[in-house]
């Protein structure tokens, strides 16, 4: 494997974290950061009602 | 005593309310408590009782009353056909009350969605505008005991909101482009000691610069923006010194590049990234703190409860008339304004435990109203026809009419809030360490860059060359972690704070309270509690021992509540809380007359009712029993003076001369009579904190000049201010003159730290260096503190001035080590040998050591006390402090000196 694939290959893998982390902010993951560990937790999931509503 | 099911509040067993509802017997404190447990078990939702961790005991709210949901109703919006409510909820501790919340919102019918944040306990509920009601929704949130509070988006909050955001994109690049680059700068790095290739290195170095530009350009935009500003006025600000720094890196490697010399990239990435962590670390900690206050503040009246005109011209004689009459009350017909279309002459209608909306006259009905929070007096003044009220004060019990006499801007409340927004404007504000450490320091490194060219030049070297020499010296000087000197100090500082119970609003509080000189107090709410208290009991005759003539302490007390406990005047209310430490059941009282504004009279029987002519036993310590044909009992008649004359018992010299001092000093006295003679004095009075003489002393210990400021009388205050130990007091502040009165003292260079709760310290809140505010406080007094004491614990003001000097000490140490490494290689840059390896380990060295040592200010001590308002830990309280709650002369049980405190927040109702 020559040596331009493998920078090629890791910039990509930057590029495709960091298109992750710009969703993960865009869908609001930053703004309750200590709910998830709680609501792991929790053993009612199929209750739809607390599911974030889809974005329209 | 007993401890309640649900809130877990510690009570006497005699007011025990019990339930059995699956099969277990349950006992509350009181019916809210009960109903509370009701409609969490009715729900299927006891595994919240498993699963919570409450450190403050009692409810937040109270369950029975109705919620005011005129102060929502504009955040409602309206989205998909279905209302959507942002609101936060008070009272949340522990992640079984988000749980519990979201439950019980969603079993609500209608309810489409909802979710409580954590972090922030902001819940965001959908509803089905058919099925489901705003009111609806909130009273399910106060029915399970929390508090639902507004959640009004200002502009500011909003783009606040943006900001972080946008910080949190250009963090979270400069992250990812940086930590790409540190892969590229190793190769290069390794290259320098190995040998490499000379066109992969032309390559490592092309990817470098690629991923070097969006940092600078993109993620490094706000200091770009910022520093321009900063040099069009000439000023050196922070980011003048990393845009510097920075951009010379970045403008040194690409010349360097064209040169075939070495490049520094990741030097230049870095300063950007770091800096940049420690700005959102600031902002992040800001917008929590002050989501926290908007959620402790109570709430101004947004809504008025206007009678609607009876004719075309109502008359006030006929008006007052027709609600005279509980019947006509009803009838009448009233309905919820805004406070913007309220005019004046319009009659409002207050009813008990509401704040009254406006300023106006009383027309018709009786009450008492609390205006500390607007005057700093602490004895609920009663209000009858005629008398003014003004909008902002709490109506204590007895609902009433009156006329509005003012609106908008020109209300008492107005005025304090502009007096509030002029004292912003002259706030002394103190520039930041580490901006006046790089004010002096970017021109010294100009200078000296400057002064390496020239010397360059002189040693004959090419211009060129010279020319880098003295830009290498500003790239090694720009210290990196100078961006994250303060900032993480102060995150850390903040968390501990919060630990605590201390809200900080913003980052340089630390250093402020750090600086101050004197400490401003509030007296009514902040030194004392702020509602009156049984604070001594003097008996007639005087009781040497247990044996004798003549009643026991807690005799009178108990007689005295029987007597009361039928009234709603606030002193009765006092003696009531007072008598409910008593051991064994209350005595029922018959034949109950109130002379308004003079006293009280009833007859008293023993604890069992039910059986008048038992003898009395507990009570038949005398032979004055007053009888008629049910039986025997006690006359007690507790009033004023001219009450007890009036029923022609004897008031004794001594009880005179024992009166007046404590009269003169602020007190109420109250006289006592049973069976027609003089049995006791009554003093209540708005007693000092438990812990108020400590947390002077201990504020004295640490250098502090004390000083109280209160609206109220002369007497009172320099009463209040012996008891706690302080030497200066102003009395009849206004809340301007509040305002004047700092001003002055800081006029003297002081630098001021003022704690306060009421809206009348608001303007001096903010006129002051800190201002402090007792949590429960209104929304307004939070908005204008810089910090907000979440436990109503005074001792919270010395421990917040100790971390604030810890914090202070922390961010000299780290503006100092951040320059340090930095400062010590400017030499190597000089000579021109400068290496991206000795700017990399400088950068290294002084990121650790300031992340390190800043970490020693969470390490600190532990917070002293766990829970605030039960008053558990309060037993701990030193004996002279004891003492003083006890307040009693002749009381030979032990009373303890928390049951008077509990809040019992939901015994409101009662």
């Amino acid at each position: 494997m020559n040596l331009g694939f493998l920078i090629a290959l890791s910039l990509a893998l930057g590029v495709a974290a960091w298109l992750f982390f710009l969703w993960s902010v865009k869908s609001g993951q930053y703004e309750d950061p200590e709910g998830p560990k709680y609501r792991m937790m929790d053993d009612e999931d199929d209750d739809e009602k607390r599911q974030p509503p889809s974005r329209s | 005593m007993l401890r309640c099911d649900h809130c877990l509040l510690e009570f006497p067993e005699r007011e025990a309310v019990r339930d059995e509802l699956t099969g277990a017997s349950k006992v509350f404190c009181c019916t809210g408590c009960r109903g509370v447990h009701r409609l969490i078990t009715e729900e299927g939702l006891e595994g919240f009782y498993a699963g919570r961790r409450w450190d403050e005991v009692g409810l937040a709210a109270d369950p029975d009353r109705p919620v005011d949901a005129a102060a929502f109703r504009e955040s409602v919006r309206e989205v998909d056909g279905l209302k959507e409510l942002d609101v936060y909820i008070d009272g949340i501790r522990c992640a079984s009350c988000v749980w519990l919340n979201e439950r019980l919102l969603a079993k609500l019918p209608g309810v489409r969605f909802a979710r409580v944040n954590y972090a922030t306990h902001r819940a965001r509920v959908r509803w089905e505008p058919g099925s489901a009601t705003l009111e609806g929704v909130l009273s399910r949130i106060r029915s399970a005991g929390y508090e639902p509070k507004p959640y009004t988006e200002t502009e500011r909050q909003r783009a606040q909101d943006a900001e972080t955001k946008d910080l949190l994109v250009r963090l979270g690049t400069a992250f990812f482009l940086a930590s790409q680059l540190m892969i590229y700068s190793a190769a290069l790095y390794a290259g320098y000691f190995q040998g490499i290739d000379p066109g992969l290195r032309r390559l490592m170095e092309f990817i470098a610069l690629g991923l070097t530009l969006p940092v600078f350009f993109y993620s490094g935009a706000p200091f770009l923006r910022s520093s321009a500003r900063g040099l069009r006025a000439l000023r050196f600000n922070m980011d003048v010194l990393i845009v510097l720094g920075s951009g010379a890196a970045l403008a040194y490697s690409v010349y360097q590049m064209l040169r075939g010399g070495e490049v520094y990239f990741d030097t230049a990435a870095m300063i950007i990234t770091l800096v940049l962590a420690g700005r959102y670390v600031e902002a992040r900690a800001k917008g929590r703190a002050s989501e926290a206050v908007a959620r402790l503040g109570g709430l101004l009246p947004r809504e008025a409860r206007v009678v609607a005109a009876a004719g075309p011209s109502p008359d006030p004689g006929s008006t007052s008339s027709s609600h005279s009459t509980p019947s006509s009350t009803a009838t009448a017909v009233t309905r919820m304004v805004p406070l913007v279309s309220v005019q004046p002459g319009d009659l409002v209608e207050v009813v008990p435990g509401e704040r009254i909306p406006l300023d106006g006259v009383v027309v018709s009905g009786e009450s008492e109203v609390d205006e500390a929070i607007l005057t700093g007096e602490a004895r609920p003044v009663a209000k009858a026809a005629g008398a003014e009220v003004i909008g902002g004060t709490m109506n204590l019990h007895g609902a009433f009419t009156f006329r509005v006499a003012r609106t908008g801007d020109a209300t008492v409340l107005s005025g304090i809030i502009r007096a509030v927004e002029e004292a912003q404007e002259h706030k002394p504000r103190i520039q930041a360490l580490a901006d006046r450490v790089t004010g002096a320091f970017v021109p010294a490194v100009l200078a000296l860059a400057l002064a390496t060219l020239v010397f360059h030049l002189a040693r004959g070297a090419p211009a060129h060359e010279a020319l880098m020499t003295g830009v290498a010296v500003v790239v090694i000087a720009c210290p990196c972690s100078l961006g994250l000197a303060t900032p993480i100090a102060v995150l850390l500082a903040t968390g501990a704070a919060t630990a605590r119970g201390l809200l900080v609003k913003s980052a340089d509080v630390f250093e402020n309270v750090a600086r101050a000189t004197d400490v401003v107090l509030d007296k009514t709410g902040t030194l004392t509690r702020g509602r009156p208290m049984l604070r001594e009991v003097v008996l007639f005759p005087p009781r040497a021992d247990g044996a004798g003539a003549g009643w026991s302490r807690d005799e009178v007390v108990a007689l005295a509540a029987a007597v009361e406990r039928r009234s709603e005047h606030s002193l009765g209310r006092a003696i009531v809380e007072a008598s409910r430490l008593l051991p064994g059941p209350d005595r029922a009282a018959r034949a109950f007359r109130a002379v308004p504004g003079r006293g009280v009279s009833a007859e008293v029987f023993a604890p069992d009712a039910g059986a008048p002519d038992a003898g009395a036993p507990t009570l038949a310590a005398t032979g004055e029993t007053a009888t008629d044909e049910a039986g025997t009992g006690f006359r007690v008649a507790v009033g004023n003076r001219a009450f007890l004359s009036e029923l022609r018992v004897l008031v004794p010299e001594a009880a005179v001369r024992a009166a007046s001092p404590r009269e003169a000093e602020g007190d109420t006295v109250v006289y006592m009579a049973v069976g027609g003679e003089l049995a006791a004095l009554l003093v209540v009075s708005d007693m000092l904190r438990d812990e108020a003489k400590d947390a002077v002393a201990e504020l004295r210990a640490l250098g502090l000049r004390l000083a109280i400021v209160s609206g109220d009388g002369p007497a009172t205050t320099a009463a209040v201010a012996a008891r706690a130990g302080v030497e200066r007091a102003v009395a009849d502040a206004t809340p301007v003159s509040k305002e004047r009165e700092l001003a002055h003292i800081q006029g003297t260079g002081a630098r001021v730290l003022m704690v306060g709760d009421g809206i009348n310290d608001a303007p001096a809140l903010t006129r002051a260096s800190v201002g402090v505010a007792m949590g429960r406080g209104t929304d307004v007094t939070m908005e204008s503190a810089d910090v907000v004491l979440v436990r109503d614990d005074l001792r919270l003001v010395p421990e917040l001035v100790r971390l604030s000097r810890r914090t202070h000490r922390v961010i000299r140490q780290n503006v100092f080590w951040a320059f340090f490494y930095n400062v010590v290689a400017i030499p190597v840059a000089v000579a021109g040998l400068l290496h991206p390896i000795v700017a990399a380990a400088a950068m290294a060295a002084s990121s650790f050591f300031v992340v390190g040592n800043s970490l020693r200010i969470g390490a600190g001590r532990k917070p002293l006390l766990r829970t605030p308002w039960n008053g558990r830990e309060r037993a701990t309280a030193p004996p002279s402090s004891r003492d003083e709650a006890r307040g009693n002369v002749a009381g030979e049980d032990p009373m303890p000196p928390d049951g008077a405190e509990r809040p019992a927040p939901c015994r409101v109702s009662k």
